[in-house]
């Protein structure tokens, strides 16, 4: 292939391809910064608390229970 | 991130049973060795030892290999995992004969007794248990190896 053809292959892709937009639509820190000071949306729910609060409880009351879980768990 | 799964799937599961059966086991020790405590525990320790973050890592795969078709929250699906382990260590332990069945209760080791009415508790703070910790950390560990 000599220089003519690639030049002419050149510009026939140009002509052919839409020019890129290489500008950013809007500034995207902002929106990065406001989603790092957001607190982490992973909050238990009361009832996760609850459950865990009760099996402490009863393991507490009864710790001979320890063992048995321990086991068949 | 979509390859290899399953292999994700896996070692995300073994994670908790591993760590929390290395705590068990040395419990167990103390009581048995260094506190001459009566039971012989040795004869099965190594029994879940082996089956426990197997069963977790192939219960992990299954809950992904589940979730395009069923949309079971993780949580749930540990929950279910009691109902198959339970039985199945009673039935071990009880053929071996280290659990025995009396009228008052069960009797664990030769050591540990437990009234009928106190082992109504059980199942229910294993499957609780059992869901705070697959949706705790077993989710956690999914998320964190891309299987959210």
């Amino acid at each position: 292939m000599n220089e003519p053809d690639q030049n002419e292959i050149s510009t026939l892709l140009r002509e052919a391809l839409p020019p890129m937009n290489t500008e950013l639509r809007r500034d995207l820190w902002p929106t990065m910064l406001r989603r790092l000071e957001q607190p982490s949306a992973r909050t238990a729910p009361w009832y996760d608390w609850a459950l865990a609060g009760s099996v402490a409880v009863v393991l507490c009351l009864f710790p001979q229970l320890f063992l048995l879980l321990a086991y068949h768990l | 991130m979509n390859q290899h799964r399953y292999l994700r799937a896996y070692m995300a599961g073994i994670v908790a049973p591993t760590l929390f059966l290395l705590v068990v086991l040395a419990v167990f020790c103390i009581a048995r060795f260094g506190l001459k405590v009566p039971a012989p525990i040795e004869q099965v320790i190594v029994f879940p030892m082996a089956i426990m973050p197997n069963v977790f890592g192939l219960w992990n795969i299954l809950y992904v290999k589940l979730q395009p078709h069923w949309h079971t929250p993780i949580g749930l699906h540990g929950a279910l995992l009691p109902f198959i382990l339970a039985p199945f260590g009673f039935f071990t332990a009880s053929s071996l004969g280290l659990v025995k069945i009396t009228n008052g209760g069960v009797l664990y080791f030769n050591a540990l007794y437990v009234p009928y009415g106190l082992l109504v508790f059980v199942p229910l703070i294993g499957i609780a248990l059992y869901y705070l910790v697959w949706k705790y950390i077993v989710g956690s560990l999914n998320a964190l190896v891309g299987l959210k």
